[in-house]
């Protein structure tokens, strides 16, 4: 049986080394991924990521094993980012380096899928990655958290420091947005559907 | 299949195409939960940065070295708290006696230089004392006989007679005011 977050990060906390391994292996992905859609810079995304981590490791005292691992462990991570782009004022990335992003994104195989269908869902990926890239940090980072890492709601609110009200907000404006930017992107409904949106 | 619209308009949809409708006419719709539900799995083709394979080493790595750090940190720490402890008890015992040959010396300094002040001051005051108290006894057995003890009660009963006097007339005075 799995254990939970929470049991690793009391036993990491404890000093097993095996836990905080397991902790680290677990999160290394969404650690990963949360900063580099802040970020745009692989490289940069990987020792945020890691800076991240040693503070995690830094303050385990403080978890409280009442609240959910992950909604701590992006706090933290995003507090690092976050500390990161004020001191180095690092701009948002460009639209060039954006469209880059979505030509680069990798799509895994599928069991029975063929070329055709492969082909199609990289291209959709890729409309939604460049979408994802081109909203504000902020509802980008509600988008990641939400629909990518799985936090509610709440967990989002407590993660972010904001009003679960302002989440849902932040949530369906960037939804909006993103449908804006794939109608725009010529991902609207085939011709003579009724348009779904304002643009599709 | 589901593709770019804009790039093939005719083509057969598949299950993804249906979610992206799905999800764009719940939002268009404002079903909050629907549209929640739908993005989600459009979502879901949005692959995650994955990071290079030596990261959680490198995470693990550098977190141990903290640790380490810490450790060594530590152990100097209370190295230093030891050692000064140790010093600070010696120099405690070490000043302890001269601390109390000193203040022995400086104690017997002081006594034997103010003792000799001291009792001649004491001698001086109680010497003053006693002449004081023996001119007041000359003066109260020179003043102090019958008669004068007499003559004294004698002019103090007068005094209050006359006072009494006085203010029985000053009394009818102002009986007599009142009347007219």
């Amino acid at each position: 049986m799995e254990r939970s977050d929470a049991e690793l990060a009391r036993d990491a906390r404890a000093g097993s080394e095996a836990a905080y391994r397991e902790l680290v292996t677990r999160y290394a992905t969404p650690a990963v991924n949360f900063t580099y859609r802040l970020v745009h810079d692989r490289a940069l995304a990987e020792d945020l990521a890691q800076e991240g981590f040693l503070r995690v490791y830094q303050r385990l005292e403080t978890f409280d094993s009442e609240r959910r691992f992950s909604s701590w462990f992006f706090q933290v991570l995003r507090n690092v980012t976050i500390d990161y782009l004020r001191v180095h004022r690092i701009p948002t990335a460009s639209l060039d380096e954006l469209e880059e992003d979505g030509r680069r994104v990798p799509v895994a195989d599928q069991e029975g899928a063929s070329p055709e269908e492969l082909a199609g869902q990289r291209e959709l990926a890729s409309a939604m990655t460049a979408a994802l890239s081109r909203l504000r940090p902020e509802y980008r980072e509600v988008v990641v958290l939400r629909y990518q890492e799985g936090l509610t709601q709440p967990e989002i609110a407590q993660t972010l420091g904001l009003p679960a009200g302002t989440v849902k907000t932040y949530l369906h404006r960037a939804r909006k947005e993103m449908a804006e930017l794939l109608a725009a992107g010529g991902w609207g409904p085939p011709s003579g559907e009724p348009a779904p949106g304002k643009t599709l | 299949m589901f593709r770019n619209v804009n790039s093939d308009p005719n083509g057969e949809r598949d299950m993804t195409r249906r979610e992206l409708d799905a999800w764009l006419l719940a939002e268009d719709g404002g079903d909050e939960e629907a549209a929640d539900a739908a993005f989600s799995q459009v979502f879901s083709a949005v692959p995650k940065v994955e990071p290079s394979p030596m990261f959680v080493e490198q995470a693990l790595n550098a977190s141990w070295a903290w640790r380490a750090r810490r450790r060594r940190r530590l152990a100097l720490s209370w190295s230093a708290a030891a050692v000064l402890a140790v010093v600070a008890a010696a120099s405690l015992v070490l000043a302890s006696a001269v601390f109390t040959r000193t203040v022995v010396q400086v104690v017997a300094f002081v006594s034997g230089h103010m003792v000799p002040w001291l009792v001649a001051y004491a001698s001086v005051a109680v010497h003053g004392w006693l002449t004081l108290g023996h001119v007041g006894a000359v003066v109260a057995g020179t003043l102090v006989t019958p008669g004068r003890v007499a003559a004294l009660v004698g002019v103090e009963l007068v005094g209050i007679l006359a006072f009494y006097a006085l203010w029985r007339v000053a009394g009818a005075e102002r009986l007599g005011d009142v009347q007219v």
